[in-house]
């Protein structure tokens, strides 16, 4: 680490443990009510009490979104390669795809939730709309984009449909793949984590909530606490696959 | 055929085929088109829901404050870190891995803290919109042709003005986006805390619906609601297309 690294890991620490410091000092004092606005050191303690719990519904809410993802990279990716590839059928659609991509889903949660009723389906569900169409538009994008000399070239060299999408098509698409599943994978947790929370009865959705209308302060703010870093880690491991990935076709190339 | 034909064609044969499957199947749970326009008809005339009015004002409401928060703290925010390169590259990637966590999980903390009114609507709008508004503008500094900073700090230029002077005419285009993420975000955000757990504005109105099995209802509020989430997002585009105009 050179220098200005090492000053900006030292800013960083100190800022967050100042900003914990200031926080714990300020619930000790009395200043903010312990009811709502707990001390770290009691979210700590309560992280302790209610790990197993959490982690439970945690571990819950990643398969609910695994299957999910699943669904909406595969869907994402054949409706691309599909809208990408058409150019009529990419016309017609394209701005329903659009048109539904913007709309807030919210909307559409509690007729979501009166079809499928409690549970893990309308979870999977509504993970995978809110997952789908990122992924859906950049690809069909990208295909869209294509190089056409690359296209061309292969078809003078007598590239048959197939070849042309598993050897020119696909490996152009795969940093745009990538960009649309780092997006997808916060929007799946998201719908899942709503839906939890909306009409849940297991999953870290349904547990902070439960613990919100509690007024469990303390185990609401380790839970929450746990979630995020969970997706951070999810997130930030997604984008050093990214990188390496990228690392790999600069060298290929 | 013109491809307008081709769309139009594709809306008619889903509303048609809506409204047949709706029938068939179950009429209360599908709300074909020829249910729920009647309905749509009995919110707009105040039958169904006579407050409509004072609900919709008051999810506008909420919105304009969350929004304007938003807009100071992330302008404010974002150019601070921006400004200053040590805390930028101190708090940036901070922010940018907050920004990875689905937002929604706030939402509970923040209605335990803010209680089921208004207040806790406005938090998780102000805190959805001010993350994309920051890192626009935090990208935005970061494009500035650095000489013209250097050329206006020789002439004595104080970072303020430099930031109104230079970086701001820069990097207009840059914030306008940013500001319509944010705007259709803070929207999005206290409609969701509306339908998440509230007594007042359309997503308490649209949770009412729901709950009563009132389905025609639910569909003519919903699209009531759509309607005021497109025309926000119309006004921003305007803003939008403005700057780019301004910034070329």
């Amino acid at each position: 680490m050179d220098r200005i690294t090492i000053r900006i890991r030292i800013v960083q620490i100190v800022s967050v443990a100042a900003l914990l410091a200031a926080w714990e000092a300020i619930a000790r004092a009395g200043w903010v009510d312990p009811l709502f606005v707990p001390a770290p050191s009691a979210v700590t303690g309560a992280m302790l009490r209610v790990g197993a719990l959490a982690m439970a519904g945690l571990g819950d809410t990643l398969a609910k979104t695994a299957v999910a993802y699943v669904i909406s990279v595969v869907l994402g990716v054949g409706g691309g390669l599909v809208l990408g590839s058409i150019r009529s059928v990419r016309q017609a659609v394209n701005p329903f795809v659009i048109a539904l991509y913007g709309m807030p889903k919210i909307l559409v949660l509690p007729w979501i939730v009166l079809l499928l009723g409690f549970g893990t389906l309308p979870a999977v569900v509504y993970g995978a709309i809110h997952g789908v169409f990122p992924i859906l538009v950049l690809v069909s994008g990208a295909v869209r984009d294509v190089d056409h000399t690359w296209l061309t070239v292969a078809r003078a060299f007598g590239a048959r449909r197939r070849q042309l999408y598993w050897k020119v098509v696909l490996p152009a698409i795969v940093p745009t793949v990538l960009t649309g599943m780092r997006l997808g994978i916060v929007f799946c947790l998201l719908g899942v984590l709503i839906v939890e929370m909306f009409a849940g009865v297991r999953g870290m959705g349904h547990v902070l909530g439960s613990f919100a209308n509690g007024f469990q302060a303390p185990e609401l703010f380790a839970a929450t606490a746990l979630v995020s870093m969970a997706s951070i880690v999810i997130v930030l491991s997604l984008d050093a696959l990214n990188d390496r990935l990228s690392h790999w076709r600069g060298e290929a190339r | 055929m013109s491809v307008a034909l081709i769309r139009a064609g594709i809306v008619v044969v889903a509303l048609g085929a809506w409204e047949v499957f709706g029938r068939l199947a179950n009429p209360l749970l599908y709300v074909p088109p020829s249910a729920a326009l009647p309905a749509l008809g009995r919110l707009l005339t105040l039958e169904s829901y006579p407050d409509l009015g004072e609900h919709l004002l008051l999810t506008l409401r909420e919105i304009a404050v969350a929004y304007g928060l938003a807009i100071a703290a992330g302008v404010g925010g974002g150019a601070v870190l921006g400004l200053n390169r040590l805390l930028g590259r101190a708090y940036g990637p901070i922010l940018a891995a907050l920004y990875a966590v689905p937002a929604v999980v706030w939402y509970p903390s923040l209605m335990l803290f803010f209680g089921l009114d208004a207040a806790s609507k406005i938090a998780f709008g102000f805190l959805l919109g001010f993350f994309p508004i920051a890192l626009a503008v935090l990208a935005g500094i970061r494009q500035v042709n650095v000489q013209l900073v250097t050329v206006a700090r020789a002439f004595g230029a104080s970072d303020l003005v430099v930031f109104r002077k230079v970086m701001l005419p820069a990097m207009l285009f840059t914030l306008a986006g940013g500001l319509r993420t944010g705007l259709a975000l803070s929207v999005i955000g206290v409609i969701v805390g509306e339908v998440l757990g509230s007594k007042a504005g359309m997503g308490s109105l649209i949770n009412h619906a729901y709950g009563l099995f009132r389905t025609a209802d639910y569909v003519a509020l919903v699209v009531v609601t759509l309607v005021l989430i497109l025309a926000s997002d119309a006004v921003a585009g305007v803003v939008e297309q403005r700057a780019r105009r301004w910034t070329e």
